[in-house]
């Protein structure tokens, strides 16, 4: 059996490269994906821990995570979609003056 | 019979000023209500007069002394209770009578002398009958409070009545801003005084818990006061005096205050207001003599007034401003009498000598008598320069001359009054300047401060000198020697109205130094019974000054210095025979200079008020803009300064966000760990 460890350390990194790209990356769609990078490293801990103590809730949990992130996608492509049809681009850089 | 209606002296003035202010062009289109004002003040004169003939034959009110009627005004926490009523002693009742007599006198002269006012005489009967009510109600209050009231009462009418040509003078704008201006700066000099009277008067309610003069005046109640108290409280009401009487070092309003009518200066300098401040020191003795010290301030601060006003008379040319220094110097004689006999008095009840309580209280007299005898011979002087100014329209002496044809009863009056202050022998003045200075005399035999009397006493016989001198060079110069240019178109002697006061004046400024030998004494002296001040009581000696007057010596040498100074004055002035301009150099000598800048006083009060007034307000204003509004605007600037900071945060660009909310996540996840730790778990 593959230890605990090696889980979470995946998980930690996956999270990371989610974590840069968010912070780094001006393509809207990109940060989308590292956002789902994020909730995907959070789901494997989840998963992790559930074989872990043999315990089925945090299976349930994850399936819950993936609808809820599956909605919200939805509605975030939309919001992009917009915003593409008003500015003609979907770069972060360019898309600043939605501030107070 | 009549001393119980002693509050209707004061009452009745009052009464003519609301008539005459709001109604007098109504019911009296020529004089503007001037006869009802005159109503007023004689009805005052004649009650004071009755009052003071009954309080003085009257068994019933020896054994006080003195007859008080009061009821309660207000009472406030603390036991402080305050009242209001009337006080009559005989220094009540001569203040009364002389005040109210001579205010009669220069009512009846205004009409004729304010005879081309037109409708703004009634603004002028009714301010001067108010200024009447003042010297009335200050004479007979019966505390410390209501004097203050009527104190203040006069100092208002003061500014009114100097001001009175302010908005139109029939000589000029020039004239009219310059009467404004002597106006404010009689108020607010006078207000310098007063302020701190207003604390010496706060220092009494502390220390007595009222201030009733019975109260304050009682020998068991000073007894049981703290004695530094009492003097600190003498020095702030003497500074009171000083303000209101111009004494050194607040001198310099009085000069300029004969901007106002000439009738308004005669009121100030004889009837009210100056005298206000040597009636306030003579009714304050029982405190004052607590300490030797303070009456030898009002002596030093007196005499050195006395000098030094008397050398600014010698070479001014203004017939108004000359009287003006006149009034100074003498009020100075008046303080330097008080101070003596006070002096001499606090020292005889400190060695439990009653012979020098006798001899000091002597020096009560004189000033009392200089004060009254002052009065006559002042508002006669002022009538007849205000007679003179009227007829040639000017005040320039150097314009006058030669008017003694044109105007004999003018001259001849004047020429009386001229004696008197002068102290030429058996005139009113003479008798009670020679009182004086021969108290100063005495009071430098005692002490060990007594070497200052010996020097004002010396200033006081220099100032006797130079009174004679300028008094006859006034005379000399407008009456003698060659016509000046407006002498040669004077219209004639003035009407009836004003020639008659002034004849009845001159009978007094003659005659009244003689009530000395007929029981003055034994009415105005102070009298001390078990440590309890009173005053009059004592035994009148009569015809025995006579005998003192005429066996010293001083009293010959201080006649041949007044005959010298006369000589001289005539020769100069009216034989030509001396020079004047060999002593000024033309003008060009230092004294002449220092004398014409009236020894810098009002320089150094514009100094001061720069310099010190200016400099305290560009503190006030540094605190006020760097202090008060830096608070104000460093707050709203630091509001601003972390709003603009913060909203540089905002940048809008969600990675940004990102960030922070991910450093967010970190910082608080090190500060749970941070907490496990500290809490011991982990």
């Amino acid at each position: 059996m593959i230890p605990i460890e090696f889980f979470l350390a995946f998980a930690a990194i996956l999270f990371a490269i989610g974590a840069y790209g968010v912070m780094t990356k001006s393509n809207t769609i990109i940060v989308l994906m590292c956002i789902e990078l994020m909730l995907n490293a959070a789901n494997i801990n989840f998963i992790a821990f559930s074989a872990f103590l043999g315990d089925a809730t945090g299976q349930v949990f994850v399936i819950m995570t993936i609808s809820v992130a599956a909605a919200e996608v939805a509605v975030g492509i939309a919001i992009l979609l917009n915003a593409y049809k008003i500015r003609k681009t979907t770069e972060t850089d360019a898309l600043t003056s939605m501030r107070w | 019979m009549f001393v119980e209606y002693t509050w209707l002296v004061p009452l009745v003035p009052a009464i003519c000023f609301i008539l005459v202010g709001f109604f007098g062009n109504k019911f009296d289109k020529h004089n503007g209500g001037g006869y009802l004002a005159i109503f007023g003040v004689a009805f005052a004169c004649v009650l004071s007069v009755l009052i003071s003939i009954e309080f003085f034959t009257s068994e019933a009110y020896s054994d006080p002394g003195y007859v008080t009627q009061q009821f309660t005004w207000f009472v406030f926490p603390g036991g402080f209770e305050i009242n209001i009523g009337y006080y009559v002693d005989t220094l009540a009742c001569l203040m009364m009578m002389f005040a109210s007599f001579i205010s009669m006198l220069i009512f009846i002269y205004s009409l004729g002398y304010m005879h081309g006012e037109g409708k703004r005489k009634r603004r002028y009967f009714a301010e001067v009958a108010l200024f009447v009510t003042g010297m009335l109600g200050l004479a007979i209050s019966s505390n410390f409070l209501e004097m203050f009231i009527f104190w203040e009462i006069m100092g208002l009418c003061s500014y009114l009545l100097i001001g009175f040509w302010s908005f139109s003078h029939p000589d000029g704008d020039d004239k009219a801003d310059n009467a404004a201006s002597a106006a404010k700066k009689a108020f607010l000099v006078t207000r310098l005084g007063d302020v701190s009277l207003m604390a010496g008067l706060f220092v009494l309610l502390f220390a007595f818990k009222s201030l009733d003069y019975t109260v304050v005046f009682d020998a068991a109640n000073i007894a049981s006061v703290d004695h530094n108290l009492i003097i600190l409280a003498s020095l702030l009401i003497f500074g009171g005096a000083i303000g209101k009487s111009a004494q050194f070092p607040l001198l310099d309003w009085l000069p300029d205050a004969m901007a106002g009518p000439t009738t308004v200066s005669a009121l100030i300098h004889a009837a009210t207001m100056v005298k206000a401040g040597v009636y306030l020191v003579a009714r304050c003795f029982p405190i004052f003599c607590e300490a030797s010290s303070v009456l030898l301030l009002v002596a030093i601060i007196g005499g050195v007034t006395a000098f030094f006003a008397a050398t600014m008379a010698l070479n001014n040319m203004n017939i108004k401003k000359v009287l003006a220094y006149s009034t100074l110097s003498q009020l100075g004689y008046m303080f330097l009498a008080l101070g003596a006999g006070g002096y001499m008095i606090a020292l005889g009840i400190e060695t439990g000598d009653t012979a020098l309580i006798a001899a000091g209280s002597l020096g009560y007299t004189a000033g009392c008598l200089h004060m009254v005898n002052h009065a006559f011979f002042k508002a006669l002087l002022f009538l007849c320069s205000g007679s003179v100014i009227h007829s040639t329209g000017t005040e320039d002496m150097r314009e006058m001359g030669g008017l003694d044809k044109k105007m004999k009863i003018t001259s001849i009056t004047m020429l009386i009054g001229s004696l008197s202050i002068a102290g030429f022998p058996f005139f009113a003045g003479f008798w009670s300047k020679d009182l004086i200075l021969e108290q100063t005399l005495h009071a430098s035999q005692f002490g060990a401060a007594g070497w200052v009397f010996l020097v004002l006493w010396i200033l006081a016989i220099i100032t006797a000198f130079m009174t004679a001198f300028y008094m006859f060079r006034m005379w000399y110069m407008t009456f003698r020697g060659p016509e000046g240019k407006n002498s040669k178109h004077c219209h004639g002697e003035s009407p009836r109205s004003m020639t008659i006061p002034l004849m009845i004046l001159s009978v007094f400024a003659f005659g009244f130094g003689f009530v000395l030998f007929f029981g003055f004494d034994s009415l105005l002296c102070i009298e001390i019974e078990h440590g309890q001040f009173r005053v009059g009581g004592g035994e009148a000696e009569g015809f025995e000054y006579l005998v003192d007057f005429f066996t010293n010596v001083w009293t010959y040498v201080t006649i041949a210095l007044v005959l010298l100074a006369i000589y001289i004055a005539r020769a100069m002035y009216s034989k030509r025979t001396i020079d004047p301009a060999k002593f000024n150099k033309n003008g060009e000598s230092w004294l002449y200079k220092a004398l014409t800048k009236r020894w810098w006083f009002p320089y150094m009060y514009d100094q001061i008020s720069w310099k010190l007034g200016y400099g305290v307000a560009r503190g006030v204003e540094y605190v006020d803009k760097n202090i008060v509004d830096g608070t104000v605007n460093g707050l709203s600037n630091a509001v601003v300064g972390s709003g603009d900071l913060m909203s540089k945060a905002q940048t809008g660009n969600v990675n940004n966000y990102a960030a922070v909310v991910m450093g967010g996540i970190v910082v608080l996840f090190v500060a749970i760990i941070a907490l496990f730790f500290f809490m011991g778990g982990l």
